[in-house]
């Protein structure tokens, strides 16, 4: 469970996260919708520390991060997997040796049990065959399912995708997802999914939290937010005309 | 003035990050012997081309100018040697480096900072001015002085080769005179000053790279602006060693 506590953050006197509190609990896909801008990259970012945040407390799992120091930090981050909007694969590298990276980095395993363990995570994402393939020589879909296969590598307590079926075709987009929401019930760790897209948020949002103008506006589940009364989400949520002809029926 | 001594603050704090003690030693090695295949023995045709006509050109030039009948005609010999030694080798060398090697860690680095790459690093738990840096700066320390003394033999052999094809000394006054009162110090001296040069290179290189934000232009304008710096860097330090060292 991640817990933020009056997170403020702010580039040169503006304020983009502005007071903002929440829970991320375990187990759940816990998916941070708001539109562009809105500081869900900025948030996303000040959890893990690329970012450091003005003030507040961030909790994981009751260790604040906020205080921690720079070794307590690098410790606590084996624990963490992140899947980027572009997949940031390490691209002077091939598929297999991205996904063996952390292994060679955190562990003193043989090079047959980290191959063991590659094997694994790429089938597990339904990669199968692509171990020597470049990254470049993979299409955005793959490059995904292998950005996540090296994001649980390590088997993560904490997993962190920004936006990530941007760029994706829907039947992709929706296998994106669908192996998030797997990933997170299978080793029950603790997700959180930045998305505008609304077909993302029904399909995985166990828990969705609404972020308006730096602050937590809303917060329910995937069934509620078709429902809610919250003028600024159900602008947001049925912003298309489809979206809003769908209402009305 | 502000954005300078800010810049300057960032990459003391950045140096601090490159110098700490990396998470594995076996990988940072592995990456070292990499970065020497990249950017020591990649770069040895460039600087065997570039040292063998500029030691062919200083010996033409240095016959042209030594008109006097009074001068023994081998200290064209030594006069090639020491230039080659004292100057040409390392700095010039240091500036191909620069164009060469500096430019391709500003990009490398710049790329992968802004295809989030250098964040996914950070993300996993890694020191990523360490891993990106340190390997990159310990090949071209290391590296840096061998091209600087291959350069210089092959400058010698340019020289050699002028003698025997175009008839500007005699070769044997010629050879002579590359043996004539060698100071093997001197040879120290210019495989320090490469050492030094090696520093700056990686380190400003790696800086420009690191920092940059934006896209692909700010990428390549970092790369030019770290080859800028360099050339500058690698001239300034050029006259305070020479002034340190030889004075």
């Amino acid at each position: 469970m991640i817990t933020l506590k009056n997170i403020y953050k702010k580039f040169d006197d503006q304020y983009v996260l502005n007071d903002l509190n929440m829970t991320l609990e375990k187990g759940k896909c816990n998916v941070v919708i708001g539109q562009s801008g809105s500081g869900k990259t900025v948030l996303m970012k000040s959890i893990v520390g690329l970012l450091e945040i003005d003030s507040g407390e961030i909790l994981y799992d009751e260790r604040n991060f906020t205080t921690m120091g720079k070794k307590e930090r690098q410790l606590l981050r084996k624990e963490m997997g992140m899947l980027f909007q572009g997949g940031a694969l390490f691209d002077s590298l091939t598929v297999e040796e991205n996904v063996m990276f952390p292994l060679n980095m955190f562990t003193s395993d043989n090079y047959s049990s980290k191959l063991k363990r590659v094997d694994f995570c790429l089938e597990r994402v339904g990669l199968r065959g692509v171990n020597q393939l470049m990254t470049a020589e993979l299409s955005g879909g793959m490059r995904k399912r292998a950005a996540i296969a090296r994001a649980i590598a390590l088997s993560p307590r904490y997993l962190f995708c920004d936006e990530p079926n941007s760029g994706l075709d829907p039947r992709t987009a929706i296998r994106i997802d669908n192996l998030i929401s797997e990933i997170t019930r299978e080793y029950n760790i603790t997700t959180l999914v930045n998305s505008h897209d609304m077909n993302s948020v029904l399909e995985i949002g166990d828990k969705v939290i609404y972020i308006y103008q730096g602050c937590q506006c809303w917060e329910g589940t995937k069934e509620e937010v078709l429902h809610t009364d919250n003028e600024a989400l159900n602008s947001f949520v049925f912003a298309t005309r489809m979206a809003q002809q769908i209402k009305d029926v | 003035m502000l954005k300078a001594l800010t810049n300057i603050g960032r990459y003391l704090v950045m140096l601090r990050a490159v110098f700490s003690k990396p998470e594995k030693f076996s990988i940072y090695y592995r990456q070292t012997i990499r970065e020497m295949e990249d950017h020591g023995l990649g770069s040895i045709g460039i600087v065997a081309i570039v040292s063998f006509f500029v030691g062919a050109a200083i010996t033409i030039q240095t016959d042209f100018n030594i008109e006097n009948p009074l001068l023994p005609r081998y200290i064209i010999g030594v006069t090639v040697r020491d230039s080659l030694l004292l100057e040409f080798s390392s700095t010039m060398v240091g500036l191909v480096i620069a164009g060469k090697s500096g430019s391709s860690i500003a990009s490398q680095i710049g790329m992968m900072r802004v295809t989030e790459q250098i964040d996914a690093l950070e993300v996993m738990g890694i020191n990523a001015a360490a891993y990106l840096m340190q390997p990159k700066l310990i090949a071209l320390v290391i590296f840096l002085p061998i091209l600087c003394a291959l350069s210089v033999a092959l400058g010698l052999l340019g020289g050699y080769l002028v003698c025997l094809v175009g008839d500007v000394v005699p070769v044997s006054d010629y050879i002579y005179g590359i043996q004539y009162v060698f100071y093997p110090y001197y040879l120290a001296y210019a495989m320090l000053k490469s050492a030094v040069y090696a520093f700056i290179i990686t380190t400003v290189a790696g800086y420009f790279g690191y920092h940059v934000s934006g896209g692909a232009l700010e990428v390549g304008r970092s790369s030019t602006q770290a080859f800028v710096l360099n050339c500058i860097l690698i001239l300034m330090a050029n006259l305070v060693l020479t002034n340190i060292i030889l004075h």
